[in-house]
């Protein structure tokens, strides 16, 4: 019996749109069982906000004029969470994970999706953590990354967002996950100077993501048209 | 035959669940599969998915309430079945659900959806054996944590059943708050809630329930056990600003004169968090020095015009203040415990001082009122404040209030808030100052205000906007008569 796999898929640059379409098609067929293993989708997103279920309108302060002038795109999508921003240079990780073969258990879920993002800062000399009651990861009073996740049937979609080198003055335009007073930071920012990458910080989520579900990570530059892993898995 | 539609649990220990969205109207046609509903907890969402094939019948619950894990939310049937006994006659009160089950409690009337209902004897154990919670078959065995909480998960008929064992046996009677087994007067409490209580030595009845409709839960005893004291306070004072609020209601309350928030997850946690470290009402300050240069010179030119024109600062503010909340209802509210309520018109409550202690008459629907209408009736106000001549409906229903202090040479102080109100005005005196205008030291007449927030209601950014807006009428006073 092999042992369980994480497919890790490095997409690069990926329109919100596109994105949101192949993690949906994704889900379903991991509930389908057309996908039989467990995926880790990593990419970038152009600008755009996103609107969680608990968003309350008075948290984007933003018009919708003033984020077209920047730019930045504007979604309504079915995670939990507030409003949140994503861009250029912030690693963005869908987690499409049977919790069935796991736990199931949405808060064992955010708080390891929580852990693996701690243990990837770790690696790289930040020291992070939670702040209890604030789902994220937050290191100094600061927030680092973002989570906000949807399931259905116990597979889990949405994900995580961690600055890396992002601009954090897009935050300006809301209160992020509508927590007021919040200060967003980045990796960038904390290891000053730095020469981090999204696909650096990526390389290390992903191995950090593998150990804690306990899944052999298997590698692909794309989604693989056919849902049974190939030799195109990459030797890291 | 129909399915039960119930809250499940998205963890062995959430004890219920706020259906954030509706994906079928009652009356849609359903398949097994289909996403009937969204539930949140935390900062994760999960659809409910239908356990059986007919039409959405009915919706127990509507979008942003909460539910107990287990309750009945709705119920799946054929087009022309008779649901009534499941859907308690049609009547969406949280109650019913549960008496329907009661109703039936034979495991083999149950529907097939709760296949893995026990048909086995009532428990006696405290905590019930994990496989008699209602989950689907699918669903693993819970690990070590559902020892502790399995209860908490407890079908609501099996609640019940044990609710009316202890009564009947009275070892439990006084935690339960009234001998009675009468449902309506009953404390609503979770089971696990009763046995910690007793365990703790608590009293129920001087509990606040946070659960759905008041009901206790287990995390209000353990804030009780720790603080007891201090939880009577709360739940004093919460008794307190409802009462403060009733006249309110009754004077200024008709549809649409407001909006009632929901409190989602973040917004109960915010509360609780931030009440256990100030409470029972968590304030924070906010302070900003306005320029009223602008102000002072609209004012002269209106005195110049004669002495019935005559305004004071304070008149000025207080419009300035009216046509802010306007803007900023999210600021225009009060805490009513289990939500907050936005306000859509504007009543401002203003203190004033008198001879042995202080007052705060109310400038109703000040946001539609002219300078020279607020200056004449907050003057009247005043002086019957002063003479005692205030009626009951003159001082109470303000949604914000201010208070000014000018008067006696304070530059700046915080003022307490009243509660319902989330917020109140402190006003301080304007005076000259010297501060850097384009670079260059400059004499300006300045005024320091400071905002005080209930931070359950009102957050730092919410509160700052507010005084952004603020200041911006009144350092460009023209935007008042704009």
């Amino acid at each position: 019996m092999p042992s369980p796999q994480l497919w890790v898929v490095s997409l690069g640059t990926v329109p919100y749109a596109d994105a949101l379409e192949l993690q949906r098609s994704v889900a379903a067929q991991r509930i389908s069982g057309e996908v039989s293993e467990d995926v880790l989708l990593l990419m970038e997103h152009p600008p755009v906000v996103t609107l969680g279920r608990s968003t309350r309108n008075a948290n984007l302060t933003a018009s919708p004029e003033l984020l077209k002038a920047r730019g930045v795109e504007l979604f309504e999508v079915e995670r939990g969470g507030d409003v949140t921003f994503h861009g250029p240079g912030q690693l963005v990780g869908y987690p499409i994970i049977d919790l069935k073969r796991h736990k199931e258990d949405l808060h064992w879920y955010l708080r390891t999706v929580e852990q693996a993002l701690i243990d990837t800062l770790e690696a790289l000399g930040i020291a992070a953590g939670r702040n209890t009651g604030y789902t994220g990861v937050w290191t100094g009073g600061k927030k680092i990354a973002s989570i906000g996740v949807h399931a259905r049937d116990w597979v889990t979609w949405h994900g995580f967002a961690l600055n890396v080198t992002t601009d954090l003055s897009y935050f300006d335009l809301m209160v992020p996950c509508g927590i007021p007073d919040v200060t967003m930071t980045s990796v960038a920012r904390e290891l000053s100077p730095s020469s981090m990458t999204v696909s650096k910080v990526g390389d290390v989520a992903a191995r950090a993501f593998a150990r804690l579900l306990s899944l052999e990570p298997v590698y692909f530059d794309e989604w693989p048209t056919h849902p049974a892993p190939t030799n195109r898995a990459r030797e890291r | 035959m129909a399915t039960k539609v119930v809250m499940e649990a998205l963890s062995p220990t959430m004890e219920e669940g706020r259906l954030v969205k509706w994906n079928k109207n009652e009356g849609d046609a359903v398949k097994t599969g289909d996403s009937l509903a969204e539930v949140e907890t935390d900062k994760a969402i999960m659809e409910l998915v239908a356990r059986g094939d007919g039409v959405l019948r009915k919706r127990l619950i509507n979008e942003g309430d909460s539910a107990p894990v287990g309750q009945l939310i709705a119920v799946i049937g054929t087009a022309d079945e008779n649901i009534d006994a499941l859907a308690g006659g049609g009547a969406a009160a949280p109650q019913a659900p549960a008496a329907a089950q009661e109703a039936k409690p034979g495991a083999g009337e149950q529907p097939p959806q709760e296949g893995a209902v026990p048909a086995g004897p009532a428990p006696d154990s405290a905590a019930p054996p994990a496989q008699e919670r209602p989950r689907d078959a699918r669903t693993s065995v819970p690990d070590d944590a559902a020892q502790s909480q399995g209860e908490a998960s407890t079908p609501p008929q099996e609640r019940d059943r044990r609710g009316a064992e202890r009564t009947s046996t009275g070892s439990q009677g006084a935690t339960l708050g009234t001998g009675s087994s009468e449902p309506g007067d009953r404390v609503r409490s979770s089971p696990l809630a009763r046995k910690l209580a007793s365990e703790r030595g608590v009293e129920l009845t001087t509990i606040q329930g946070s659960g759905p409709g008041g009901r206790i839960v287990k995390k209000d005893i353990e804030e009780a056990a720790a603080q007891p004291s201090a939880a009577q306070a709360q739940g004093a004072q919460a008794g307190k600003e409802r009462a403060s609020a009733a006249p309110a209601a009754r004077r200024i309350s008709t549809e649409g004169d407001y909006q009632d928030i929901p409190l989602t997850q973040i917004r109960k946690t915010i509360a609780r968090r931030l009440a256990e470290s100030i409470g029972p009402v968590p304030t924070f300050y906010l302070t900003a020095e306005l320029d009223v240069e602008r102000v002072a010179e609209m004012r002269d030119s209106i005195i110049e015009l004669g002495a019935e024109y005559k305004v004071s600062f304070n008149d000025i503010v207080l419009k300035a203040v009216a046509t802010a909340l306007q803007q900023h209802p999210e600021v225009n509210a009060h805490w009513l415990g289990d939500k907050m309520r936005y306000f859509n018109r504007v009543h401002i409550g203003m203190a004033v001082a008198v001879e042995d202690g202080l007052i705060t008459p109310v400038i109703f629907d000040a946001d539609t009122k002219g300078l020279a209408d607020i200056s004449r009736e907050s003057r009247e106000l005043a002086k019957r404040a002063r003479d005692r001549k205030l009626k009951p409906d003159e001082y109470t229903g303000a949604t914000f209030s201010v208070s000014n202090l000018g008067m006696f040479g304070i530059e700046h102080f915080t003022a307490i808030i009243n509660p319902p109100e989330a917020a109140i005005l402190a006003v301080g005196g304007v005076e000259e100052r010297v501060v850097a205008v384009d670079g260059a030291p400059a004499v300006r007449k300045r005024m320091n205000v400071t905002l005080s927030c209930d931070h359950r209601v009102i957050d730092g950014a919410t509160g700052a906007k507010f005084l952004q807006t603020l200041r911006r009428l009144i350092e460009n006073p023209l935007l008042l008569v704009y």
